[in-house]
């Protein structure tokens, strides 16, 4: 087995999940031969052109970028079965039916590349048993490959190996998804519905059961379930709406039929009130309705003893609250289990327990480690932490105590004792490993070239992480290193807010950089990058009337991004997640920026009714003078004039690219945890190239007065249109002025420094009007934008 | 002033912009196709009487800029000595042309002279490539100038009250008259076959493209599956709660017409024979934010002018920018709504702003041909606030 890169990926059926896989492929960059069958009238690709067509159309996004399609060539079985053998990697993502996908295996072997992966994208059939009906030649290349959906978005892909598959093939497959595709792999062993489904599954059917018996409501059981414990907002039946009540269905058919002997096969079986929808047609999101229904602007929920539905009544219990937003995370289970009388609070103890004693008792069969499963639920369920590390976080012997005595007086779901091993150890995670039943150690994580990348994987609770050594750390910033000449700059403020200690810490950092460092690199610990500027002393001074000390402010902000600029060693960003406002506006002034795809860039001042005065609009400014050689410069700033007054956020790191947030040469990377890895290496390459910081340019040609008006024009209209406020109006209107450099003639020259203070002016002008202080107030109560 | 006669009034189909059958095709191209066509219908003709090819643009830049009208004169092989000028009053230019080639033949001044229009809104957008707007006019009371027509339409809908209904309907109407009459050959007469040539790149040998050819003949934005139901399903794109769509606007279009124009001793002495008379044109100048309304100053001017009465008017041409304007020019100036667009209008039949004039004119002239009738007149509202007429009796 070749240990070759993958360079083209084959995509065997263009369903849900064929084209989607197919469209995170292209997105990375990869080729992909995406096949169905032949339609047998007209065009003979129609179906997979009909599926690339609904790509287009999906929420979320499956595409990053919209180019991003050409890389998906149509294909059908009957007339391009030769070319499957340019692909390195084929998965098979037809019908979940063992004849089926027979069909298919002994239609395409002859054509699998020798040195091909050969892979299936299977949830519910045993990959062992699909071996069975797979031609001897692809046996030893393959396995099972499980994206979850949406592939792009689900961090998670379980990989299935059967007794047959070589190690090379996983190998390559596992740094394929991780570092090319950007996703979180988790090695599971071929039981029914695998780790992720199998743990996250049960704990719906745990929830449901739990929920029924002590009498709770459905949009209570959500409002328990979601963000309340660290789960998704979308909690419970939301969920299974959005999955598809029928597919859920599925995946307990498969738990049923698959585990006989199962100590809690009793409860394999959806409840009534599941299957009289899934009769109806109601699945959920998909049919309109299911356990909620969207009616008009009201969301109704199905009340199961009717079957009608009601308006929504979600009462969470003030105890249950105060426990789980105030009580110590050590505490907050024991509380819980302590409150015998209150329904809610037992409730949320016997899910958390049950869940506890399943995943105890099954790690030894489905997983190799604790890690495996608390990885699994976090990536493909999204919990913000798994069952191990939770039950961990309670005290583990304790916790264990507790269900101990639940089994014992019948009060869990089934009525196995816990595993022995569950009382010899301390902690299902410790600093040397975390724990595999089946093997009766604790493993390290995986030391295989591929996570050598990633310098800080998402860490479980009771797993050490080392953050390197200090430089200087106070309440708003820390700067480290970790010991190879690379400074760190981590923001410590809430959202990574940038707050004044922020501004004071960068300029500082970049001060000690040049000294002592070979470059610096800005790199959060966690999501998001940052979401901007701390807006309420700002808004707090106008509001006293202290104009100068808000104006002081913003100098201080386009300070700080000039020192970046012009920072004597390399300075790099790194970014995942939300990057808006003055994050933006700070990673315009890098030398490079290192973003994860998943970056959301943008300049979204205009929605709190300012405009971005840390040099954004002056970087515009100077992008476009330089970007347009020497040509009429309005084109490209109208381009970016629209982004900015839209408060256009991008979708992905690619479209960044294409509005400009980006420029064309910054690095996109598709695993979020490598991006502390390039960073370094491209302040590396920065500074080995004999690195010369830019020098403030004095001669920056501006479009001027004639731009302004063009730009105006645009706006009358919208104004007219009743598209925009008179208020957006005048907001935009000053965001032209900007970027235009003023009322000068077309083709003037003006410095950096005269188009910051143009910036800061029309700022200064925006924040003391009372509808944007309206905004700003809104915004910072309620986290969401005013249009007034 | 002398009669002025009209001997030939021709047009190419109508194509979709900008990505109809005449995107790839050049403007200056359409034109000297239907130049050419007048020329060669009239052999004995000696193209050395026409005093001035005069042609309307309204977009006079790239493809159809450096005065296109004298590039599609000797791209169509009329003589050097044949001079040519483009004119640009917008919208109404075709129309313009014609009334300034009779002026020059009525006032004694030529023998002959062709009047006509072209543009092609694929290749030259609706503002031109480099959109520039004076400062001055955001400074005092001229915002109106910097509306878009859309905009302009939502104003005219709001002031004259034209439903959202009415405007559907009207859109409907359109569509289904112009469908009738393409079905019925209604337009054979005016259209001229216009043979387009499409290269495209030949993977197996790249040095010899795939050349396909296709003959256009027929106008190509009429719908016949279109419905009061869908047009009312469509959303408002100029004001979010409005009443104007894509459906009840005119269609952005490409194509070109042209006239042949004589005196009555050119018509002797080619014994031609002529299919209409030109009698007169007017425009005037209306508030630029409600530019639709032009043609309630324009037609009492030009009847007036001409003496002839409304009610002797058996055929309008109507330029159909929006629904919300026509409806409300049809009621203020108490238009017979059967004498109206018979064969549809723009929201159907498309409107290539600069050539629409021409092409309509064509359009009048052979439809009262066709069912018997007399007067006939063009009219359409103008960007920035104006409106024009034009007064045609078919012989």
């Amino acid at each position: 087995m070749t240990h070759k890169n993958i360079h083209k990926v084959a995509i065997l059926g263009a369903g849900v999940m064929g084209a989607q896989i197919a469209a995170h492929c292209a997105n990375a960059g990869i080729p992909v031969l995406l096949y169905d069958l032949a339609a047998k009238e007209g065009d003979p690709n129609a179906i997979v052109n009909k599926a690339l067509a609904g790509l287009k159309k999906l929420k979320p996004a499956p595409l990053g970028s919209p180019q991003a399609i050409q890389l998906i060539e149509p294909v059908n079985y009957d007339h391009h079965l030769e070319r499957l053998s340019e692909a390195d990697l084929v998965i098979e993502a037809v019908a979940e039916r063992m004849d089926i996908k027979k069909a298919v295996y002994d239609n395409v072997e002859d054509h699998v590349a020798k040195d091909a992966l050969f892979t299936t994208n299977t949830s519910g059939l045993s990959i062992t048993e699909l071996a069975t009906v797979l031609p001897d030649s692809l046996q030893h290349k393959f396995c099972g490959v499980h994206f979850f959906n949406p592939p792009r978005y689900m961090h998670l892909v379980e990989l299935i190996p059967t007794k047959d598959t070589e190690q090379a093939v996983l190998d390559r497959l596992e740094a394929f998804l991780t570092t090319t595709l950007g996703k979180g792999v988790v090695v599971a062993k071929d039981t029914p519905n695998f780790i992720a489904n199998r743990i996250g599954v049960f704990s719906i059917i745990s929830t449901m059961y739990h929920g029924q018996r002590l009498g709770i409501p459905f949009e209570t059981i959500d409002a328990l379930t979601g963000v309340l414990i660290g789960r998704p907002k979308s909690a419970t039946f939301r969920t299974a709406d959005v999955v598809g009540l029928d597919t859920l269905a599925h995946t307990i058919t498969t738990m049923d039929n698959g585990l006989p002997d199962d100590p809690w096969q009793n409860y394999y079986q959806q409840p009534d009130w599941m299957a009289t929808l899934i009769e109806k047609g109601q699945l959920g999101q998909k049919s309109g309705r299911g356990v909620y229904w969207k009616k008009g602007r009201d969301i109704l929920v199905l009340d199961p003893e009717t079957g009608d539905y009601r308006e929504q009544n979600a009462q969470v219990d003030e105890d249950v609250l105060a426990i789980m937003k105030k009580a110590n995370p050590q505490e907050r289970l024991h509380k819980l289990q302590a409150l015998k009388n209150n329904k809610q609070a037992q409730f949320l103890w016997s899910i958390f327990r049950d869940l506890f004693h399943y995943c105890a008792y099954q790690l030894a069969d489905i997983a190799d480690t604790a890690r495996d499963i608390d990885l699994a639920i976090r990536w493909g369920f999204g919990y913000s932490h798994g069952p191990f590390e939770t039950w961990q976080s309670g005290g583990w012997e304790q916790v264990t105590a507790l269900i101990e005595q639940d089994i014992q007086s019948g009060h869990t779901m089934a009525n196995v004792t816990l595993p022995n091993w569950v009382s010899e150890i301390k902690g299902a995670h410790q600093p040397r490993g975390s724990y595999s039943a089946a093997d009766g150690i604790f493993k390290p994580r995986s030391e295989a070239a591929v996570y050598q990348r990633q310098l800080f994987p998402d860490s479980l609770l009771g797993e050490t992480v080392n953050y390197g050594d200090t430089i200087f750390e106070d309440d708003d910033i820390r700067m480290w290193h970790q010991g190879d000449g690379i400074a760190i700059v981590s923001f410590k403020t809430k959202k990574h807010i940038i707050s004044d200690g922020v501004l004071k810490g960068l300029r500082k950092a970049t001060q000690l950089a040049e000294q002592d460092y070979k470059g610096l690199v800005i790199w959060q610990t966690e999501e998001p990058f940052t979401l901007g500027a701390n807006l309420a002393p700002a808004a707090q001074a106008v509001a006293s009337g202290q104009v100068t000390q808000v104006e002081a402010l913003v100098n201080e902000f386009q300070q700080t991004s000039q020192a970046l600029r012009f920072c004597g060693v390399p300075v790099v960003i790194a970014t995942r997640g939300m990057v808006l406002g003055g994050g933006c506006e700070f990673s315009m002034h890098a030398d490079a920026v290192v973003a994860a795809f998943e970056s959301y860039i943008g300049l979204v001042e205009a929605g709190v009714g300012l405009l971005p005065a840390g040099g954004g609009l002056k970087e515009i400014a100077r992008r476009t003078a330089k970007d347009t050689f020497g040509n009429d410069l309005y084109p490209m700033l109208e381009h970016y004039f629209k982004a900015v007054a839209m408060a256009t956020v991008a979708g992905s790191a690619a479209e960044a690219q294409d509005i400009g947030f980006l420029d064309s040469h910054s690095e996109v990377v598709f695993n979020p945890h490598e991006i502390l890895y390039v960073a370094k290496a491209k302040a590396n390459y920065l500074a080995d190239k004999g690195y010369r910081p830019p020098v403030e340019e004095q001669s920056i040609k501006v479009a001027g007065a004639p731009a302004i008006a063009n730009l105006e024009m645009l706006l009358a209209n919208m104004l007219e249109g009743h598209m925009i406020s008179e208020h957006d109006y005048a907001i935009a209107k000053r965001i032209a002025i900007v970027l235009a450099g003023g009322y000068v003639e077309a083709g003037s020259r003006v410095s950096e420094q005269y188009l910051l203070d143009l910036e800061r002016h029309y700022f200064i002008e925006l924040i003391q009007m009372p509808k944007t202080l309206q905004r700003i107030e809104h915004t910072l109560k309620t986290g969401k934008p005013l249009r007034n | 002033m002398k009669p002025v006669y009209i001997v030939e009034a021709v047009r190419t189909a109508v194509g979709k912009a900008p990505r109809g059958m005449f995107s790839k095709t050049r403007p200056d191209d359409l034109l000297a196709r239907c130049l050419n066509e007048i020329i060669g219908r009239n052999p004995d003709f000696d193209p050395q009487d026409i005093g001035d090819v005069v042609i309307g643009c309204a977009m006079p830049e790239a493809e159809q800029g450096m005065n296109v009208a004298r590039i599609a004169t000797l791209l169509a092989g009329l003589p050097e000595s044949v001079p040519a000028m483009t004119i640009n009053r917008f919208c109404s230019s075709g129309v313009q042309a014609v009334a300034i080639a009779a002026q020059q033949i009525a006032t004694g001044q030529m023998k002959a002279a062709i009047a006509g229009g072209t543009e092609s809104m694929s290749m030259v957008p609706m503002m031109g490539h480099k959109v520039t707007m004076n400062p001055k006019v955001f400074e005092d009371d001229h915002v109106g100038i910097a509306y878009g027509m859309g905009i302009t339409a939502e104003k005219v809908a709001e002031q004259w009250e034209v439903s959202r209904e009415d405007q559907d309907k009207f859109a409907y109407q359109s569509h289904q008259k112009a469908i009738k009459a393409i079905e019925n050959g209604w337009f054979d007469d005016e259209i001229i076959d216009y043979e387009i040539t499409h290269q495209y790149p030949n993977p197996d040998n790249p040095t010899e493209p795939i050349v396909k050819t296709h003959v256009a003949d027929t106008d190509e934005g009429p719908r016949a599956d279109t419905s009061e139901a869908v047009l009312n399903k469509l959303r408002t794109v100029f004001r979010t709660d409005g009443s104007v769509t894509a459906g009840n606007s005119s269609q952005m279009s490409d194509g070109a017409g042209a006239l042949l124009l004589v005196d009555e001793d050119t018509l002797k002495k080619y014994n031609m024979t002529p299919i209409a008379m030109f009698h007169g044109f007017s425009v005037a100048g209306v508030p630029p934010e409600i530019m639709g309304i032009g043609p309630i100053r324009a037609i009492p001017k030009v009847l007036k002018q001409t003496g002839v009465k409304l009610d002797d008017i058996e055929w309008i041409e109507l330029n159909e920018a929006f629904a919300a304007q026509s409806l409300a020019v049809i009621r203020e100036v108490g238009l017979n709504p059967d004498v109206v667009n018979p064969n549809g209008g723009a929201i159907a039949l498309g409107h290539p702003l600069g050539a629409t004039g021409a092409i309509r004119s064509a359009t009048a002239i052979h439809g009262l041909r066709r069912t018997g009738g007399k007067y006939g007149l063009v009219t359409m509202c103008i960007g920035t606030g104006m409106g024009a007429a034009g007064l045609f009796e078919v012989l």
